[in-house]
């Protein structure tokens, strides 16, 4: 017997209430990853009950033609992440100085990693600088892996304009890689 | 290097408390308890006397799965809980101080006076799980004439509940 879908659980709730504990039971450890990426562990913990309360207080609303409430979710997180852009830049910052040591696995410091000890907090700042809807889109999409028409789902949005905000969210992170002048960064 | 992998090598995972999942999911079911509570108002509910709440409560959960709602806990600031109700399936029984309201545990009375039945989904996981607890066990799982099966426990103060899953898909008391 297969199990019921997200969508079946989300519309049993509507006269259950108590179904959806099942939603959490499948999702919460993924979206609890998630906004411990974003910002540390203190803040995930703290937000993820109160993702689900929001879902659960919002199933109505869920489109049922979706099989999966993952990205449903990980749209209420992003929201949600908005109010701590704080923790979310001071977590990005931290995880930029902590990078390029991932690299020297052999203890010898590369070139490349110099390089790259440059790089990330640029690269963190130039994350930061952006727009909230492309940091979004380019997060859930480079951090969490969802799939183009996921994040469109997650961001409701048609996924054209996913597209068009990676593309510029890109766009804008190139412009470090290739900057002009004397401020070049080298890279391998 | 691509754009995105840069990005990529800033992911890095936050190191969680083991607790923060059971956390969350306490504030999501009190949303739901809030929502389901004043449609169904509850009309008789079961006062159990114990001499200690606290491992009563503990016990409850560990060997039973009853949940306690913890919004509704009555607890003194020297930290003893006065009382406090617990949850299954949608029912709920209150969990007292013994000689309030004249209830005494049989622990201390030596003599129980009541028990309570408890409909569950799956009663040899259950009696399992109540076993692995250290629940006693007066009554060991059987079939009662292809209509239910049941098993009675005692918790940690000799009250006495009984388990029954129906074995029909509508129980006799309901068929008309």
């Amino acid at each position: 017997m297969s199990s019921p879908s997200d969508a079946d659980v989300i519309r049993c709730s509507l006269g259950e209430p108590e179904a959806f504990g099942l939603i959490y039971d499948r999702h919460a450890a993924t979206l609890l990853r998630f906004l411990g990426r974003r910002a540390g562990a203190k803040v995930a913990e703290g937000l993820v009950g109160e993702l689900f309360r929001i879902a659960f207080e919002r199933r109505k609303t869920f489109d049922g033609s979706r099989a999966s409430a993952l990205p449903w979710l990980y749209g209420i997180g992003a929201n949600l992440l908005l109010k701590h852009r704080r923790a979310e830049a001071r977590w990005l910052r931290a995880s930029a100085r902590m990078a390029p040591g991932r690299d020297a696995a052999d203890g010898r410091v590369s070139a490349a990693a110099l390089d790259a000890r440059l790089l990330f907090p640029r690269v963190a700042d130039a994350i930061e600088a952006l727009p909230d809807d492309e940091r979004q889109a380019l997060l859930l999409f480079a951090w969490e892996e969802l799939s183009y028409q996921s994040v469109a789902e997650a961001l409701e949005l048609p996924i054209g304009t996913v597209r068009s905000r990676l593309n510029r969210a890109r766009a804008r992170l190139r412009e470090l890689l290739e900057p002009k002048g004397k401020d070049r960064v080298r890279l391998r | 290097m691509k754009p995105l992998d840069l990005a990529k090598k800033l992911r890095r995972d936050a190191a969680f408390e083991p607790a923060a999942l059971d956390r969350g999911k306490e504030t999501l079911m009190q949303a739901i308890r809030q929502e389901v509570e004043p449609r169904r108002r509850l009309t008789i509910v079961p006062q159990i006397p114990y001499e200690d709440i606290r491992a009563a409560l503990s016990f409850l959960e560990r060997a039973f799965g009853f949940r306690e709602i913890r919004s509704s806990r009555m607890e003194g600031a020297d930290g003893v809980i006065h009382h406090a109700n617990v949850e299954f399936g949608g029912s709920v029984i209150g969990i007292g101080t013994q000689g309030a309201h004249g209830a005494v545990s049989p622990k201390s009375a030596g003599i129980a006076s009541q028990y309570v039945s408890v409909y569950v989904d799956d009663i040899d996981a259950h009696y399992e799980r109540a076993l692995a607890a250290g629940a006693q066990i007066p009554r060991g799982p059987r079939d009662h004439a292809r209509e239910y099966r049941a098993y009675e426990a005692l918790d940690l103060e000799s009250h006495r509940w009984r388990f029954v899953q129906w074995m029909q898909a509508v129980p006799p008391s309901e068929q008309r």
